[in-house]
């Protein structure tokens, strides 16, 4: 049966401890970056979805369904392979030559990009679940527009938008892995380049997969205590839906 | 005083409110009774310019909902709504629910308008709940608030959208006594409500409504006791049971 | 910029080779996935602590992994447990059967957990056992409950198959990677690619739609 030879040290035995780690960095930087940016885009696709403003509210809805009917690996294909194709000559000179780390930045484009359509989602999501006669209420104690969205909606919101933003940000960070297809030394490709010196791939894909575990509790660890700090007695949150 | 004239108001082809005529006389408690889907909900709204109509005229002391140049945060000032689904903001105090808007609105300093929180929940009879959330209030507690939270704005004028449909039998008692105690003490109130009971103590005039239109007016005594029209006659037979 | 289309047309022999290949993984990783996902689902539910125990360890734990690695992870198992090479379609069939259960059986969880308890005390009282009553009621029930949340996740199973690119599978996209690395022509393959995806996804999104439509109506 298990006809192997297990080497687990190879894992923290130099240069492919060094690799491992630098890969570890480098998916929670393109974490942490596509975790702000596609909040930042997410929430003004999010507001365009409910806004009464109708070629604004058309334009989310597309925007939404676009990036989520295409697997997110073909995206990230087309922005590394056939974007830069389409721009002139000297641009695509400059794009390959003069930025450094281009994969990274164009994964982080990207990805950003997708999950900030899923953000919007949830928010949309979020927004709905409040009921309209909240926001009467606030007008009919004389409340403006402006000060029952400041005061009443939107703090509202975000305390019910954090659950599946949690989630959403896990997903980020695993959606990470797919860079690797275009050479970015993350995690995974730092395991799949550590088994190709070593022929231990067992080990070095086991050890990617502990560091995701360690991620994700770290992130679920410092979400619970941001819910923690927002958290309002008896208010009941609405379940995210499934992620 | 509110002077409804000639409202009608539809939602694309429907038609829910149809040559809507009457006035509310400074003091009077005016009950709105009628099948669900009779309009009554969507006239009231109308009354503080939360549902917008497309003909006739609401003028409110004078003032007409119409004219373009009406400030309607000044108007809404001067009137407050209870819901049916109490509507308290969940995620601030029950005692900040009350104080928001005087602090927010009318820049009402913070201990003043404490202090004006604390009588109001004083005569709603829950002063014990104001440093709670609102999440944790039974249903009849949290309407009580939300009356009394309506009151901190001191309006001239409340008005109550089916404000006991929601709870259950045992609070409904404690909503009412406070609906009426505000009705003695001359407050002119518009209620959409089914509780007769409500009706018979203190309502001055009881609407009935079906399909936007107004069947049938009267003072309690003459639309309980001998309701003229076939509808509200069909409709008491049905609730009075 | 010029575009040449006709890369497509020539080469659309093979690409579409390559989307049937997508077809075969995802309707056996779905097809796979569910009846997985249903039993570990069922399990969730278990009140025997041997049961919950380890299927609740197993959905958490793929739920922290992204599937690219699953991917890789049995791609490494499966020789070795099986003692011989493993070809790239049945070591992805595996993964992804093993991988999306995960997220059925949580489907399959809420769906059962939704049917009320009065439907089970019907079901015991007229003399069925715990696996005829599931088998019989409560799960058909879960299904048809959960049914447009199963599409949504069906359709996240079909575009989940393009990672079985990382493994040199000769699915869609890798076929288009193919014919590009030949003809660089990456804008018009990937649009291309891009477009089937998205008709076949945004079907399936719609379907889902009326579903829910009809099930508010009901």
């Amino acid at each position: 049966m298990l006809n192997y030879d297990f080497k687990w040290s190879i894992l923290w035995a130099d240069p492919y401890g060094g690799w491992i780690l630098e890969g570890v960095v480098t998916t929670v930087k393109l974490g942490i970056l596509c975790c702000i940016f596609s909040m930042l885009i997410g929430v003004v696709i999010g507001t365009f979805r409910i806004t009464q403003f109708k070629p604004l509210r058309i334009f989310a809805e597309a925007y939404t369904e676009f990036f989520r009917d295409i697997p997110l690996l073909v995206q990230l294909f087309f922005w590394y392979f056939a974007v830069p194709s389409l721009l002139p000559e000297e641009m695509r000179i400059w794009v390959y030559q003069e930025i450094p780390d281009f994969e990274f930045w164009i994964v982080v484009v990207g990805l950003s990009l997708y999950s900030s359509s899923r953000v919007a989602e949830q928010i949309r999501a979020g927004i709905n679940s409040i009921s309209p006669d909240q926001f009467n209420a606030a007008l009919s104690t004389g409340f403006s527009h402006y000060q029952a969205y400041r005061y009443i909606i939107i703090p509202l919101a975000i305390r019910l938008v954090i659950p599946p933003l949690t989630t959403e940000i896990l997903t980020i960070f695993k959606n990470t892995a797919l860079a690797m297809t275009v050479g970015v030394l993350e995690t995974t490709f730092m395991s799949q380049q550590v088994e190709a010196y070593t022929f231990h791939g067992l080990e070095a894909t086991t050890a990617a997969c502990v560091i995701y575990m360690i991620i994700t509790l770290i992130v679920v660890g410092a979400m619970g205590w941001i819910e923690k700090l927002l958290a309002v007695p008896g208010l009941i949150v609405r379940k995210g839906a499934n992620s | 005083m509110i002077e409804i004239i000639n409202v009608s108001k539809w939602f694309g082809q429907l038609k829910v409110l149809d040559n809507v005529n009457e006035t509310i006389n400074k003091g009077q408690v005016v009950v709105i009774c009628g099948p669900s889907g009779s309009g009554k909900s969507t006239l009231l709204k109308s009354l503080n310019g939360l549902e917008p109509f497309q003909e006739g005229d609401i003028r409110v002391d004078g003032i007409s909902l119409k004219d373009p140049k009406t400030n309607f945060i000044k108007l809404r000032q001067k009137m407050g709504m209870v819901f049916q689904r109490f509507e308290l903001y969940p995620h601030i105090k029950v005692i900040e629910n009350i104080t928001i808007a005087p602090i927010k609105v009318l820049n009402k300093p913070k201990a003043k308008a404490d202090k004006k929180a604390m009588e109001l929940l004083e005569r709603v009879g829950i002063p014990e709940q104001a440093e709670k959330y609102p999440g944790n209030l039974s249903g009849g507690q949290q309407q009580r608030v939300a009356i009394a939270r309506a009151l901190a704005m001191e309006p001239d004028i409340m008005l109550f959208d089916e404000p006991t449909s929601a709870l259950d039998p045992e609070m409904i008692k404690e909503v009412l006594d406070v609906m009426v105690d505000l009705a003695k003490s001359g407050m002119t109130m518009a209620v959409v409500t089914h509780e007769m009971g409500f009706a018979k103590e203190v309502a001055d005039e009881i609407i009935f409504m079906d399909e936007g239109r107004i069947i049938e007016r009267g003072t309690d005594r003459s639309f309980f006791e001998n309701p003229e029209s076939e509808r509200a006659k069909e409709f008491l037979r049905k609730i009075l049971i | 910029m010029n575009f040449e289309w006709q890369v497509i047309s020539n080469n659309l022999f093979f690409l579409m080779g390559g989307l049937v290949t997508t077809f075969e993984l995802a309707l056996i990783a779905i097809a796979g996935g569910l009846t997985l996902g249903i039993l570990v689902g069922m399990g969730r539910l278990s009140t025997i602590k041997f049961i919950y125990y380890p299927a609740t360890l197993f959905v958490n734990l793929m739920r922290t992994q992204p599937l690219i690695l699953v991917i890789f992870w049995f791609y490494f198992l499966m020789p070795l447990i099986l003692g011989r090479p493993i070809g790239g379609f049945t070591s992805a069939v595996i993964a992804f059967t093993i991988f999306e259960a995960s997220y059925f059986a949580e489907i399959i969880r809420a769906g059962i957990q939704s049917i009320s308890k009065g439907q089970i005390d019907a079901a015991y009282s007229t003399g069925f056992t715990y696996w005829q009553a599931m088998r019989y009621f409560i799960i058909p029930q879960a299904l048809k409950n959960m049914m447009p949340s199963l599409i949504t996740q069906a359709v996240v199973v079909f575009q989940d198959t393009s990672l079985a690119y990382v493994i040199g599978l000769r699915e869609f996209l890798r076929s288009a990677n193919v014919v590009d690395a030949r003809e660089m022509r990456s804008v018009e393959l990937y649009l291309f690619v891009g477009l089937v995806y998205f008709i076949v996804c945004f079907s399936m999104s719609q379907v889902c739609k009326k579903l829910e439509l009809k099930k508010g109506n009901a």
